[in-house]
């Protein structure tokens, strides 16, 4: 296999992260909107430290669609 | 097989390098000059014409601080007063640097080195917030708590949360433009305009409260 094709899998796996963190969200989106179903009075302040959450769990994301998109425009181009 | 042409700009290619674009550069300029309008134009004609009663741009310009006052208050409690302004500035600098990518230049945020200086500035702001309003000790002792054995593992966190705050938003904007890119050389007409009214207008808005919120988030972990 080339090296391009090599570089392929790579930015495919480390891509593989983005959906592992959009389980998190997932998983934490619903004990939100149960929450929020339980005690609606509460939904600022839950909805709050969901969004802080959330953005924790969208940072890793980004990062590995970061490392994926330098994998193929960076090592891509060189290779 | 369709041939994709897809550049990430070129002098943004040379993370490491460390080498100041012009584009970005410019574009930092181009939006400087018109917050100073903003601010000259709420000075002398918005100001001027306060009411009691608030009516058109005064009745947006209230709402717009009045909330963020508030939503500091949630975050930093008795430090909101001072942190509030600065995280406005902050989301003020984001939003505006971000948003011109719509009138086609590129957008600052697109480089490393200005994000991770928005992140640096942060971290000196929480910092100094921090010292102002619990002092050095104040500081100290809550680093230290709820034990002296995390005090190594909470400076550490500190330290790096500005590169965190930096990195994110610049891979945002980044993997923003990269799927513009996309989706310009796959289908040039009619779905840029839809996806664009995304990435460029509510990616945008979302990316400066995130920013805003992780400045007032920090600064009340600093101070609590």
């Amino acid at each position: 296999m080339s090296a391009i094709g090599f570089i392929a899998i790579a930015a495919g796996i480390a891509a593989l992260a983005c959906g592992l963190a959009a389980i998190g969200m997932g998983l934490a989106t619903s004990r939100a909107a149960e929450a929020i179903a339980r005690q609606p009075e509460a939904a600022g302040k839950i909805n709050s430290s969901l969004m802080f959450g959330l953005i924790m769990m969208e940072t890793t994301a980004i990062y590995a669609l970061l490392v994926s998109i330098l994998l193929i425009f960076v090592l891509g181009a060189a290779a | 097989m369709i041939d994709l042409e897809v550049s990430i700009y070129p002098e943004y290619v040379a993370l490491f390098g460390l080498r100041l674009p012009e584009s970005a550069v410019i574009a930092t300029a181009v939006v400087l000059l018109l917050v100073l309008g903003l601010v000259a134009l709420n000075l002398f004609y918005i100001r001027r014409r306060f009411t009691a009663k608030p009516k058109g741009l005064q009745n947006l310009l209230e709402l717009m601080v009045e909330s963020l006052y508030n939503f500091a208050k949630g975050h930093v409690g008795d430090c909101a007063e001072f942190a509030a302004p600065f995280a406005l500035t902050f989301m003020c600098y984001v939003f505006f640097t971000t948003f011109i990518e719509i009138f086609g230049l590129p957008p600052a945020t697109e480089d490393l080195n200005c994000t991770i200086a928005l992140g640096l500035c942060s971290f000196i702001m929480v910092n100094f917030t921090a010292l102002k309003f619990r002092g050095l000790r104040g500081r100290l002792k809550n680093l230290a708590s709820p034990s002296a054995v995390v005090f190594p593992i909470k400076v550490l966190t500190d330290c790096i949360a500005p590169f965190s705050m930096g990195i994110r938003l610049f891979a945002n904007v980044l993997v923003g433009g990269v799927i513009m890119q996309l989706v310009y050389a796959v289908l040039p007409i009619l779905l840029p305009a839809a996806v664009s009214s995304y990435f460029n207008v509510l990616h945008v808005g979302i990316q400066t409260f995130v920013f805003g919120l992780l400045f007032l988030t920090y600064t009340g972990e600093a101070v609590e």
